[in-house]
């Protein structure tokens, strides 16, 4: 099941499927480690979320998580 | 005798502690590097080691090469010797991060394409092992290709290993072997950079290729036009085609190759450990408990600029009056006595008066940035800030604008977003400052806070004064968002970097170099603009009978002083006969005729015929000429209203700090005093000022709230923009603002009084 990533609560983890929209901030995302197939975990949800990438926290606005696709898996 | 100079340039992630490696190696021997065109500056040092001269380049904190703006296509350009004005280096050193190796590697296999030796640089270890992490140097070394040195940058552990690393690999010259790509991939960057006839080096052709709307693309696309469209698109097409996707086959491989090396030399324990950041940032992330005490740490951070920098400012105030007597009395009067004491003197203590609260705002910031909270208290604004089309990065430097915009606009500095920047800068002065207090102190005391008015009134003005800048800030930051500085809306990605301790040596670099740039930059410039107002106040000095005004009023001073003895007496009889009441009265005009010739020189000089010239231009505010020439005379910094305002209803020049506090002297005192009176005097005789007074200070109010009276404030926004237009541009958008929202407000409240 591929959701956006502002749907998971806080704590969840999930693995990014797909990131879309602007090659350029694509590309951003990915030197940051949010790219596909990553393990990202969601920190603390809303409009400005924060994840744990890779052991680094990242905070993100919101209107660009909803165009990260992740599949949620559990731990 | 060192026998030649290696170039060493620094590139790092933000929040590797590049800086502090930089400031470790090359202590104080450091300067700013400035470039044409953009706002990056990069901080250059040199070291001495075992005779060998080492230039040291500190670059911008950035996660990859893919410039975005010609200010991050600087350091690329700088790296591959493409700056006219800077060697190539010799060595880079690439900083990463031990606790985060599999991200930080990903930008030093970007630095191994570019042709020159590479020094890896693994920092904080300390912190690696405190995690459980066990790192073999050698391994790595060999899966990277090139030198790997573990170093504590902020102990100086590794430090000399560094050094020597660096200083071998400038001598063996050995060019690293960059990461491999699909083979469709060498062949179409042969092929693009063939039809670009070698003008443009392979490293950025790939840059250009890869990325997608970037710096490279633009730039060449500007160049080269249609052609090169084609050939890119088509290009970008066929790797597509062949399963390499432009721009995810970048990343791809590369996260491939770091993964590889990170496998092969780094064992990490099973499960990660709950940290002590992890711990604190539950509580300063926390939604409402991260917001309280990003509330009290505001709190305390502005409490401490108004408590701390106070004194100081005092007592440079006082050392600045000290210097103009001290010139005064040492000088015969005329123009260059005048120049030195009210021009040059005056014009260095406004400009140094900003000093303590400049040095204690970046104190804090530096403190806060270097410990990480910085970033959490970014995060936390950024739901706010986002509404308004900002991030939470303009949160500080506007809030700091409250106390004043210089040290705001400074502030800034955090903002990597261009675009976010210019707002946050251009809306800054928005913002309330400190010295609008007196201006609205002062008209409050004489118009709103009068005997039959309700108590809470005066407190209501006031805080309507600075609730118009918090109101009015976002929305020109909303709407310039919208035109202006319109953009894709950027990417809001920020790294939270684990918590540290700052050091303090840092701190006191960082308060240095704020500083120095304010007071050797901005200051020329505020200096420069007192003096033209100076001396537009006061030449023509010559009145109509041939006299020079300096002389007169210099006479009717000592004949004041003589019968000053006399007046005081004079004054502390109770029941004075007919004889005395005349010979008071005659005493009085005697010790008002200074203030009195004074007024009438300001009149006839060329401000004040300017002023009387513009009065219909002022005549919509409910202003007369005199409103018109105070307000014009505080342009360069509007605190001057007070004491021009003085000058002008003949009361002598008034010291803004009295307003405020006129507790402490009683003959301060006596002067605010009959300002106030002066002032509430004269406008009740005049027909529009008259029955209208409280629209007309209201008016005067609202123009100080708005108008970017400060020659500070403008000589910083150039500074920091590198470009007189941004400037300009918020002095023009400023000042229509304040002349709108002035007439708006005078001829409404007309309206209601009427």
């Amino acid at each position: 099941m591929l959701v956006p990533l502002d749907m998971l609560r806080a704590g969840e983890w999930a693995e990014v499927e797909e990131v879309s929209g602007q090659p350029s901030w694509v590309g951003r995302l990915a030197e940051l480690g949010i790219r596909q197939g990553c393990r990202v975990q969601v920190l603390q949800p809303g409009a400005t979320c924060l994840l744990n990438v890779a052991g680094c926290k990242l905070c993100l606005r919101g209107g660009e998580c909803s165009q990260i696709l992740v599949r949620p898996v559990s731990l | 005798m060192p026998t030649a100079t290696i170039t060493v340039a620094l590139v790092g992630n933000p929040n590797t502690g590049k800086s502090t490696l930089f400031n470790a190696l090359s202590g104080l021997r450091q300067r700013v590097g400035n470039y044409p065109g953009v706002t990056v500056e990069m901080k250059k040092g040199q070291l001495t080691a075992d005779g060998v001269n080492f230039e040291l380049i500190d670059l911008p904190g950035t996660y990859s090469l893919a410039a975005r703006s010609p200010d991050e296509m600087v350091a690329v350009d700088l790296l591959l010797g493409r700056r006219p004005e800077e060697p190539r280096p010799d060595v880079i050193v690439s900083i990463v991060d031990a606790t985060n190796l599999d991200r930080h590697l990903y930008l030093t296999s970007q630095l191994l394409d570019l042709g020159v030796p590479v020094v890896v640089a693994v920092n904080m270890i300390d912190a690696a092992a405190a995690q459980g992490l066990t790192i073999d140097y050698e391994k790595l070394s060999t899966a990277l290709g090139v030198p790997v040195v573990p170093i504590q940058a902020n102990n100086g552990t590794g430090l000399p290993q560094l050094v020597r690393t660096i200083r071998q690999a400038a001598h063996e010259r050995k060019i690293p072997q960059p990461v491999e790509f699909p083979f469709a991939f060498d062949e179409i960057i042969a092929h693009i950079t063939k039809e670009l006839s070698d003008q443009v080096p392979p490293v950025l052709v790939r840059r250009l290729l890869w990325d997608v709307g970037g710096y490279v693309e633009q730039w060449l696309l500007a160049e080269h036009g249609e052609r090169l469209h084609h050939l890119l698109a088509k290009a970008r097409d066929q790797l597509a085609a062949a399963n390499c996707p432009v721009p995810a086959i970048e990343a791809r491989t590369r996260f491939a190759w770091v993964r590889q090396a990170v496998a092969a030399a780094v064992t990490k324990p099973a499960g990660r450990p709950i940290t002590w950041t992890d711990r604190i940032d539950a509580v300063l992330t926390h939604r409402w408990w991260g917001t309280l005490v990003f509330v009290a740490v505001m709190f305390v951070m502005f409490q401490s600029i108004f408590l701390w920098a106070q004194p100081l400012m005092d007592q440079i105030d006082a050392v600045r009056e000290w210097l103009a007597q001290s010139v005064a009395e040492a000088l015969p009067s005329g123009p260059l006595r005048a120049l030195l004491v009210e021009g040059v003197i005056g014009g260095i203590g406004s400009v140094l008066v900003f000093l303590p609260q400049i040095l204690i705002l970046f104190a804090f910031i530096a403190v806060l940035e270097d410990c990480g909270y910085m970033a959490r208290a970014a995060f936390l604004m950024d739901r706010i800030m986002s509404r308004c089309g900002l991030s939470g990065k303009s949160f500080i430097p506007l809030l700091s604008s409250v106390a004043c915009a210089v040290p705001g606009i400074m502030a800034t500095r955090v903002i990597e977003n261009r675009r976010d920047r210019l707002a946050t800068i251009v809306v800054a002065p928005l913002m309330s400052c400190s010295a609008r207090l007196p201006v609205y102190v002062l008209l409050i005391g004489a118009f709103v806070a009068r005997p039959g008015s309700p108590a809470w009134l005066p407190g209501l003005v006031l805080f309507a004064m600075y609730m118009i800048g918090f109101t009015v800030a976002p929305l020109v930051a909303l709407a310039l968002k919208r035109t202006l500085l319109r953009g894709a809306p950027p990417v809001f990605v920020m790294e939270l970097p684990s918590y540290r301790r700052p050091k303090l040596t840092a701190v006191l670099r960082r308060m240095f170099d704020a500083g120095k740039a304010f007071v050797v930059r901005a200051g020329t410039i505020i200096l420069a603009a007192m003096i033209i107002v100076w001396a537009l106040l006061y030449f023509p000095y010559i009145d109509s009978n041939g006299d020079s005004y300096p002389a007169r009023i210099e006479q009717a001073e000592e004949a004041a002083a003589a019968t000053a003895e006399r007046l005081k007496e004079l004054q502390a009889i109770k029941n004075p006969t007919p004889e005395q009441q005349a010979e008071l009265a005659e005493l009085e005009d005697v010790a008002a005729l200074p203030d009195k010739l004074n007024g009438q020189w300001k009149r006839q000089s060329l401000l004040g015929r300017v002023g009387l010239w513009m009065e219909p231009v002022f005549e919509p505010l409910g202003w007369d000429w005199k409103i018109g020439v105070a307000a014009m005379a505080s342009f360069p910094a509007r605190e001057v209203i007070v004491g021009t305002f003085g000058l002008l209803y003949d009361v002598g020049d008034v010291d803004p700090g009295l307003v405020l506090d006129p507790s402490t002297d009683e003959e301060g005192q006596a002067k605010v005093a009959s300002l106030t009176r002066a002032v509430q005097e004269e406008w009740a005789k005049d027909p529009i000022r008259g029955p209208y007074g409280v629209p007309v200070a209201l008016s005067i109010m609202v123009f100080f709230a708005l108008c970017c009276q400060c020659g500070a404030t403008l000589a910083v926004i150039q500074r920091e923009t590198k470009n007189w237009l941004w400037p300009a541009f918020t002095f023009i958008y400023m000042t229509t603002l304040a002349y709108g929202g002035a007439m708006l407000t005078f001829q409404l409240g007309r309206l209601i009084v009427g």
